[in-house]
């Protein structure tokens, strides 16, 4: 009887190393891809997007951040193409050449049906070049996302499934599930009035869904645009202030 | 001289086209002195031995690399000994104890040679010469003479085709395109055998088909179909190759487009054009060993089931307008993206962080409401305008006013207004609705005049 109580508490940093504790990230078991936010970075298991695993990203209808959001990865992630299945616009090549990702190696795949958006997905993971995949599957069934999520372990890629909100109930096989959407942005002003002096808080809040670790509790908050916008509505603004000072 | 006698065995099984001259390809990488004897190929090797390794070297190579499996083979120091071995089943007897049947020449006479007492190559050769001579013939002799090595043996010498042109006939009629691929495939792998020998990787080939003369519909015409009895199929890869899965899967998604107006009885598989091809280097490093498919395998398939123009790839353009600054073109046009491609960024444009990440095709018109144009509620103008003309040179004239807009659902947004709205919006407005009577585009530009300018999305902050 004396044997089954504890007679000492338990102490987490006396257990073997590879038993994970509930209450910290997982590490170390999928090589990653530095995300290029440090916000983001920090509540991601490994410190980044995971190579050879799907990360799903949820966005409401009409919005589209996965540049702002992937785009220093992108960039850094070698000299191998990145294939766009199903993007639902063109990428605009010389701007995102101005943020540091060679336009060259795009390759833009349009594909009408949905078995043929999976199709091209897994066939994109299955190429030995290929730095990573972007997939736009709104309708996707939680069986096919393993199917990629499979390819994607097999051949340890990048892999983004962009994916509308609706889909936040369904099951997922996604080794990481973040949620995306822009804040909400102060009163509208009317265009014939000037421009309120204070530029709106424009930010992307990020949603930890799914982690390999415990539930992040709080969204994250990243930018919403690059440093040089930012920049450059800031001038625009003070420019316009000016304007509206001067006539008054 | 060292001769190598080769037969495929009966039970022999192999998705070839046609064995025989496959076997005699294959033989052709190793000699050139290869001939075929009734069933039986001979290979002299004593030439090419020091290319190899030495003769263990050689055998080794030959056997390894065989198109067919199980092959019957034997040795000797003359071609007729090699397949007389061959023929008597017995690779290791010496020529003396060899039965006469293995003898091709004496097979006629074999019933009297049998009555005096002569079964091996052995008696036959202690027989008076000038006797057998007279009885016989000098074939007989000059046979025997050549499979002691007595005299110099002569073969018509098999040659390796310049163009690789096969056909097939299939064992029962096929009714649908995607059921050609069982008969490709053999057609493919004796495609390979010759690639293999020639040293070649294929670039583009073409896959005929002949229709059933008796149901074919002549009339029939399409990409495929000529009005003919023949239907034909190109196909293309990027880069020479002796790969058959890939060019198989190709085919197959080819071919699960065309449609067979009558019943196919032959194949015929001919090589268009084809590329010398280095040997593959292997690295000992694991690291260098990636896992995969090529990059312009994957494109071609990719375009192979979802069509050419659905994989495409951006080329950048000197203009300032921004649906000209680049072109998406499909990936089969030009050459693949390089892996290295860091020497071909240019300097960006001093606008290019106001410009969007994500250009629409086709500018999107606006609603507008009280003059403010909506997109996921009211846009709130932030920076702008940024004013853009083209020159009349370039067909429809473009002059608008770009801004850089906030959405209260979408984000930042990227729009632009007209400045010459009234006539334009009204050829527009007609253009859009076929339909509508002239009176309706007139009416359509009126309303659009009252409203002011009008206002178009054309891309998004991402």
């Amino acid at each position: 009887m004396t044997a089954l109580a504890p007679s000492t508490p338990l102490n987490l940093h006396a257990l073997p190393a590879d038993v994970w504790h509930a209450h910290t990230l997982a590490r170390g078991q999928l090589p990653v891809r530095a995300s290029g936010h440090a916000a983001l970075d920090a509540q991601l298991p490994g410190g980044g997007w995971p190579l050879g695993a799907l990360t799903e990203i949820l966005q409401p209808a009409g919005v589209h951040s996965e540049w702002r959001l992937l785009l220093p990865a992108l960039v850094h992630s070698g000299p191998g193409p990145v294939l766009l299945v199903g993007a639902p616009h063109l990428p605009f090549a010389p701007a995102l050449a101005a943020q540091g990702l060679d336009a060259q190696r795009l390759i833009w795949v349009q594909a009408p049906g949905a078995q043929a958006r999976l199709w091209a997905t897994e066939q994109a993971l299955r190429c030995a070049e290929v730095a990573a995949v972007l997939a736009w599957l709104p309708t996707a069934r939680s069986e096919q996302l393993r199917r990629l999520q499979m390819a994607a372990a097999d051949y340890s890629k990048l892999l983004f499934v962009m994916r509308p909100s609706g889909a936040q109930q369904e099951a997922s096989p996604a080794a990481l599930r973040l949620q995306v959407e822009p804040q909400a942005a102060a009163a509208p002003v009317s265009l014939t009035a000037a421009a309120g002096p204070q530029p709106p808080a424009h930010g992307l809040q990020v949603h930890v869904l799914k982690r390999r670790g415990p539930p992040l509790a709080h969204p994250l908050q990243l930018p919403a645009r690059s440093a040089r916008l930012n920049l450059l509505l800031a001038s625009s603004q003070a420019h316009a202030l000016d304007c509206r000072t001067y006539r008054a | 001289m060292h001769w190598i006698a080769v037969r495929t065995a009966p039970d022999a099984q192999a998705e070839l086209a046609d064995v025989h001259s496959a076997l005699a390809w294959w033989a052709l990488r190793f000699t050139p002195l290869v001939a075929r004897e009734e069933d039986a190929l001979l290979l002299e090797v004593s030439a090419s031995e020091r290319l190899f390794g030495g003769r263990p070297g050689l055998l080794l190579r030959l056997f390894d690399t065989v198109p067919v499996q199980p092959v019957h083979s034997t040795q000797g120091e003359t071609a007729l000994l090699a397949l007389g071995r061959l023929r008597a089943e017995a690779p290791e007897a010496p020529w003396q104890a060899l039965p006469l049947q293995a003898l091709a020449a004496a097979r006629a006479h074999l019933p009297t040679l049998k009555r005096l007492g002569c079964h091996t190559w052995g008696q036959l050769q202690a027989l008076p010469r000038a006797g057998l001579a007279r009885r016989f013939g000098a074939d007989l002799l000059l046979a025997l003479d050549q499979a002691c090595g007595m005299a110099p043996e002569v073969y018509p010498w098999l040659q390796l085709p310049e163009v690789f042109d096969a056909r097939l006939e299939l064992s029962a009629a096929v009714e649908t395109a995607p059921a050609l691929l069982f008969g490709a495939r053999r057609l493919l792998a004796q495609l390979q055998v010759w690639l293999r020998a020639r040293q070649l990787g294929v670039l583009a080939l073409e896959l005929l088909w002949e229709l059933d003369a008796r149901r074919s519909n002549t009339q029939h015409r399409d990409a495929h179909h000529t009005g003919g009895h023949y239907g034909q199929l190109p196909l293309r890869t990027a880069q020479a190759t002796q790969d058959m899965q890939h060019l198989q899967r190709l085919l197959g998604e080819q071919l699960a487009q065309v449609t067979l107006p009558a019943p196919v009885l032959y194949l015929r598989l001919r090589s268009l054009q084809t590329q010398a091809l280095a040997g593959e280097s292997l690295s000992l490093l694991p690291e260098d060993q990636r896992k995969g498919d090529s990059l312009h395998q994957v494109l071609e398939r990719l375009a192979a089931r979802l069509g050419p123009e659905q994989v495409r790839r951006v080329q950048p353009q000197a203009c300032h307008v921004p649906e000209e600054m680049q072109r998406w073109q499909p990936c089969t046009q030009g050459a693949l993206p390089r892996a290295s491609v860091s020497s071909s960024a240019s300097p960006p444009a001093p606008h290019a962080a106001l410009w969007p990440s994500w250009l629409l095709e086709q500018p999107q018109p606006l609603q507008q409401a009280q003059g403010q144009p909506l997109y996921h509620g009211v846009l709130e103008l932030l920076a702008g305008p940024q004013r853009l003309e083209s020159g009349w040179l370039a067909g429809e004239p473009v002059l608008r006013d770009y801004f850089v807009a906030h959405s209260p659902g979408a984000g930042l947004v990227w729009i632009y207004r007209e400045r010459l709205a009234v006539p334009d919006a009204g050829r527009k407005g007609s253009a859009d609705a076929p339909e509508g009577a002239a009176a309706h585009g007139h009416s359509k530009a009126q309303t659009a005049a009252e409203a002011g300018l009008r206002w178009y999305l054309h891309g998004l902050f991402a």
